[in-house]
């Protein structure tokens, strides 16, 4: 009995011991890992946009964050959109609320800066604050909205899905008609060698290009990429070839990875819900601000 | 430096008289499976190198209070918060190399060679000699999966370290996690034969 005693106190010890240092190491690196993954989603999001290197943004050129909340109370949940109505001086932001099918409940100005609405924290209270103590509110995602001189150019979706082993974070861009404009791997746990290989670029370019009707079906099939369009995914064949082999394979299923055929078939459903149900949402949405004539800076 | 002998001796058992992978034949998971490139290869290594000699000096300092009733337990909580506080401070501190180790680091946790090397070696030694026995363990594994590797991505690729070397793909089977199994036998086979061989010409045994 003693001993047992014994073996519990000291095992419990070395647990809060490894906890203590674990969320020591956490607290002192979270700000630091947070600013990196900020940036990187920064870089990620030009890049996807054709931005690279050296290549400037215009200024024409500007970013409109959406978020995106689940309102829920009485029963009854709708969805609420935080909308930017101008930015710099004419900072703004809408709030409108609409149900599951298609709506709207209200629409609001919220108090909020643009500066505070980066801030999760600031953001979730103001959205809070307009939709009143009766309602819960929960995050659901951000999707920006990227317009060139007042139109639309492209849209920039994050989303999660379930890959092999664990989560597959993405950042997916679709021009205004849904077609795949790209897609970057933001975070995945698959295995080297094997599932980490949707980081590569032959893989990702195979979704380039391919419009929504494609995306809506598509689908994986086993066999080897042959060499010539692997030759134009890895981009070493002039631009007018990869643009040949882009609309040739535009319709067709995606090839699957050697030895992960799970983790692909994870990226091409993920990818398939991500823009699919996007582009139900959006048009909801634009149908909704129509309808109300409500003015904002997309 | 009293102790640069036996440092070097440590070092080359786990390289050779001790590797890993074809001597102790210990945590074969990886080797079969993320050894497809020497890149791979390599950046597992140095993942499991960073653990192995942290975790081996944790426990060489805290063996004197270590019930040994929960010595595994213990190990297994050591590894963990290694593993997770490498993979933070990466995380934090250095993106770049994240970006490129960070699933590596992630793999580790239940590596057999790690609470091996703990259990027969770390819990009975000096701090000292854990620590080189820890550099010589995680230098012979990255040795071992860059071998590995080598063979794999030259024969299943036709490819060395990214670059087109014989300009054609030999063999696509050896990319494949099977192939990982044959490779390793076949290597283990080849290291013991020159072990023999190396003993008979020597007249030992």
């Amino acid at each position: 009995m003693k001993e047992i005693i014994t073996i519990v106190f000291r095992l419990t010890v070395t647990c809060l011991l490894a906890a203590t240092v674990m969320g020591l190491c956490f607290i002192l690196t979270s700000n630091a890992k947070k600013y990196n993954e900020h940036a990187k989603e920064q870089k990620v999001m030009y890049e996807l946009l054709g931005y690279k290197g050296d290549v400037k943004v215009p200024d024409s050129v500007a970013i409109h964050e959406v978020y995106r909340y689940v309102i829920s109370g009485n029963d009854k949940q709708s969805i609420g959109y935080l909308l930017p109505q101008g930015h710099g001086e004419h900072e703004g932001f809408l709030f409108v609320n609409i149900d599951l099918n298609g709506k709207m409940i209200e629409s609001k100005p919220v108090e909020l800066s643009e500066a505070d609405s980066f801030e999760a924290e600031s953001r979730d209270a103001a959205v809070q604050n307009t939709v009143g103590a009766a309602f819960s509110i929960r995050f659901a995602d951000r999707i920006i909205v990227v317009t060139d001189d007042g139109t639309r150019i492209a849209y920039l979706i994050g989303g999660k899905f379930q890959g092999f082993k664990t989560f597959v974070n993405v950042m997916l861009a679709v021009d205004p008609d849904f077609t795949m404009v790209g897609f970057e791997v933001l975070e995945h746990e698959e295995d080297p060698g094997l599932g980490a290989e949707i980081e590569q670029d032959y893989f990702k370019n195979q979704f380039k290009g391919k419009p929504f009707e494609a995306i809506k079906s598509i689908d994986v099939v086993k066999a080897p990429i042959p060499s010539d369009y692997l030759a134009a995914l890895n981009g070493k064949v002039s631009e007018e070839e990869v643009l040949a082999f882009r609309e040739k394979y535009k319709s067709r299923a995606i090839y699957a990875l050697t030895g992960a055929t799970i983790s692909t078939r994870a990226v091409a459903n993920g990818v398939k819900g991500i823009v699919t149900k996007f582009a139900y949402r959006i048009n909801v949405l634009d149908k909704v601000l129509q309808e109300q004539q409500l003015a904002v800076s997309f | 430096m009293a102790n640069d002998k036996s440092s070097m001796q440590l070092i080359s058992r786990g390289i050779l008289s001790e590797n890993p992978i074809f001597k102790l034949a210990l945590s074969m998971c990886p080797a079969v499976g993320i050894s497809t490139t020497v890149m791979n290869g390599f950046m597992l290594g140095v993942a499991v190198l960073f653990v192995q000699v942290f975790s081996s000096v944790t426990i060489s300092i805290f063996k004197n209070v270590i019930h040994p009733r929960i010595r595994i337990p213990t190990y297994t909580l050591t590894i963990a918060t290694w593993v997770t506080v490498i993979d933070l401070v990466l995380a934090a501190y250095m993106p770049e190399a994240y970006a490129k180790m960070g699933i590596f680091v992630k793999l580790i946790v239940a590596f057999a060679i790690i609470t091996m090397r703990l259990e027969m070696f770390a819990c009975k030694e000096s701090i000292n000699d854990s620590f080189w026995d820890g550099v010589g363990m995680g230098l012979g594994f990255m040795v071992g999966m860059m071998a590995i590797g080598f063979v794999r991505e030259l024969l299943g690729s036709g490819m060395i370290l990214g670059i087109d070397v014989l300009g054609f793909k030999p063999l696509l089977f050896f990319i494949l996690p099977c192939a990982g199994f044959f490779v390793v036998a076949l290597m283990m086979a080849f290291f013991n034969w020159i072990e023999i061989f190396y003993k008979r010409t020597k007249g030992l045994k």
